[in-house]
């Protein structure tokens, strides 16, 4: 074997070589598709007025381009530059996965701090029962770390409906939490009432007192339920809570009508914003009337 | 032998005798339940005289003879419904005016619906109040009308007597908050701070539900179980059961508030209390109170949880006119107006107090006096709901 039949074999002649097989092969399918019509007489109506199938035009760009582009690739100078590029790809892939690893080590290290914030809050509070101040917790942690997900920029055609979506999933976890923050505010008198009155009961059974009326035990009860309700509603902390929680609710609602009026505008239906501006001019039209009706009949 | 802390033996028996009484209770409960009920409310025959948008005048048919020749308009709030002034025959506030030969209206506000929702209450006070009062007196040939307005349709009273003093021979006003700087009522601690321009732009108009919700929480404990304990216990009850369930269709009856009626309400007067100061606007008019110069009745409940008296008795002083009574009954927002006990004090007072200020000058002087004599030794006695009435003339 000589030294030139031994370049002949080189990497650049292969793929020279298979470029050139390849296009070989493809050549006669283009021909065959267009004998194929012929034959068969199954020409599409694009072929009976005169002009060639749309299917056979974009078979022979591409192969055009498939030409044209193994062509320069059989060039020795190319090839050996492609090859000596090829040469370098394991570098090139072990950066990029070591850029896809570092990624994800930081989404993780991310989320164990958020979730590492969670431990911290329930320690801020500091509460020994964990029931006691849960929920108001929860409410913060979601507002200060979950919240900020459903915030995310959205991209797109669709990015505004996206947006309502997500600030509508986001309302709707605020309200709920809140609301749990308010009903646990809500029925703690009840908890507080019954441990009352079971102290109340140990001291009347200490001195022999304890009624034989059933209901007598009711009436206590609800004395003391009451008055717990009294405290409870007068205080801050309830008026605050009751607060937070008609506001979340303002805001899931109005979040869910957005959504809602997306829905009805791809439907035709007139929105209640749409109803709004009309009743509003319906408003102010009615009320011109009345005035000037009155002007009319007391005129000064 | 040392006698037992708990006796356990008597307990039991009890416990055995109230399940036999409940048992035979249920048995009776069945019966009634499942029978006829007269639970109809507002049944006293009356005519629409007049009709506005959702807002429709009530004219009552006389029982007996007019007494007074100027009628009386009662206004009652946007919250909940009038009938509850006419819950059941020979319980009813306008039955008892009617037997007083009373000529008497009633606004029936209706159910707003959303496109009620931008009206004001200008548009309340100037325009359905006014509308109406024309209305009635266009009708008796008259230039004044006696005026009585109940909680929120007091406040509405106050302000149109204010703005149209020359319309009005005498105002009434029955549990009407007119000083909201106040600490008594749970309602005037919640309203402070109510972000009301987010709710009423959500909700338009704001749904009754909600309003019946925050009035239950007023007293859970006594609202949303004590009640309902009392009903169990007296479901064998015929009666006791009808004026439960009148009651019942009364409370949960709620109409929605117009959204900008609610705003302004809220804002004007239970965040910055302005219609006692003077301040307060309405269709660009300042209300002053010193333009009240017709003679004022102010009734309210010592009990009152929703209005409590702090909120209503400061009127009296405020206005212009020196002819003004505070009446404080032994009773809460609703008893003035259902409980037996008031029913036989309140209509009988205010006819009176409408006659009084109709007849000639000498006898009024006359009657004012041997009153205030009746008065004090009723106050002293405490025999009458009366708790406290103070008389400015």
């Amino acid at each position: 074997m000589t030294d030139k039949s031994q370049e002949k074999i080189g990497p650049e002649t292969f793929f020279a070589d298979w470029m050139k097989m390849t296009t070989e092969l493809w050549d006669p399918m283009a021909w065959m598709w267009s004998a194929f019509h012929k034959t068969t007489g199954m020409m599409p109506d694009s072929i009976k007025y005169g002009k060639r199938p749309r299917m056979q035009e974009s078979w022979d760009t591409a192969q055009k381009t498939w030409q044209a582009f193994s062509q320069v690739m059989s060039e020795p100078e190319t090839m050996e530059t492609f090859l000596k590029g090829a040469g370098m790809l394991p570098e090139i892939f072990s950066k990029m996965a070591q850029t896809g690893s570092k990624t994800f080590v930081n989404f993780q290290k991310q989320w164990l701090e958020r979730t590492g914030k969670l431990q911290e809050s329930t320690k801020t509070y500091n509460y020994e029962d964990l029931k006691e101040d849960a929920f108001k917790a929860w409410t913060e942690l979601y507002e200060k770390e979950f919240s900020k997900l459903f915030h995310i920029p959205q991209l797109g055609l669709t990015r505004f409906y996206q947006e309502k979506m997500l600030r509508s999933m986001d309302n709707f976890n605020i309200y709920q939490a809140t609301l749990a923050e308010f009903l646990r505010l809500l029925f703690s008198p009840m908890e507080k009432s019954f441990q009352v009155l079971q102290e109340k009961l140990a001291e009347l059974v200490d001195e022999g007192q304890l009624p034989e009326d059933s209901k007598a035990y009711y009436q206590m009860w609800i004395k003391i339920l009451e008055g717990h309700y009294m405290t409870l509603l007068q205080s801050p902390e309830y008026t605050l809570a009751l607060n937070k929680t008609l506001n979340a609710m303002s805001e899931f609602s109005e979040a869910k009508k957005e959504v809602l009026q997306d829905f009805l505008n791809m439907l035709h239906v007139p929105t209640h914003k749409e109803m709004d501006e009309l009743y509003k001019e319906i408003y102010l039209l009615k009320k011109r009337i009345k005035d000037l009706e009155k002007k009319n009949k007391n005129p000064v | 032998m040392t006698q037992p802390k708990i006796a356990i033996d008597l307990i039991l028996s009890k416990l055995a005798e109230d399940a036999e009484k409940a048992r035979t209770r249920a048995e009776k409960a069945s019966e009634v339940l499942l029978g006829p009920l007269e639970t109809e409310i507002a049944t006293t025959p009356c005519d629409v005289v007049y009709e506005e948008d959702r807002v429709k005048l009530k004219h009552y048919k006389p029982a007996t003879k007019i007494q007074l020749k100027r009628p009386l308009l009662l206004v009652y709030a946007l919250i909940n419904r009038e009938t509850m002034l006419d819950l059941q025959p020979g319980k009813s506030v306008v039955q008892n005016f009617l037997q007083e030969g009373i000529d008497l209206y009633m606004i029936d506000w209706g159910y707003p619906t959303r496109k009620d929702r931008y009206l004001t209450i200008d548009d309340h006070v100037n325009g359905y109040i006014d509308n109406a009062v024309d209305f009635i007196l266009k009708k008796h040939n008259l230039d004044k009308i006696n005026l009585m307005g109940i909680c929120m349709g007091g406040t509405f009273c106050v302000i149109y007597s204010a703005l149209h003093p020359e319309k009005v021979q005498n105002l009434v006003t029955t549990v009407t908050p007119t000083q909201f700087d106040t600490d008594q009522g749970l309602l005037h601690i919640w309203m402070k701070d109510m972000d009301v321009n987010q709710i009423v732009d959500t909700y338009g108009n704001i749904p009754g539900d909600i309003m019946n919700l925050a009035f239950l929480l007023l007293n859970p404990a006594r609202l949303m179980i004590d009640k309902y304990v009392g009903f169990l216990e007296n479901m064998d009850n015929k009666k006791f059961v009808e004026n439960f369930v009148r009651m019942e269709k009364w409370i949960f009856d709620s109409p929605d508030v117009p959204g900008e009626t609610f705003r302004q309400f809220v804002q004007d007067c239970y965040q910055k209390n302005l219609l006692i100061q003077n301040k307060m606007e309405i269709g660009g008019q300042c209300v002053d109170l010193k333009k009240i110069t017709m003679p004022l009745l102010n009734y309210y409940g010592k009990y009152d949880h929703l209005v409590p008296p702090e909120a209503c008795e400061a009127i009296t002083s405020k206005v212009g006119s020196k002819d003004t009574e505070n009446v404080c009954l032994d009773t809460g927002h609703i008893g003035i107006y259902v409980s037996s006990k008031c029913q036989k004090e309140f209509v009988p007072r205010i006819a009176q107090w409408l006659k009084e200020r109709t007849a000639d000058k000498k006898k009024r002087k006359t009657k004012k006096t041997s009153r205030k004599k009746s008065v004090a030794k009723k106050t002293a006695t405490k025999t009458k709901p009366a708790l406290k009435t103070k008389k400015n003339k």
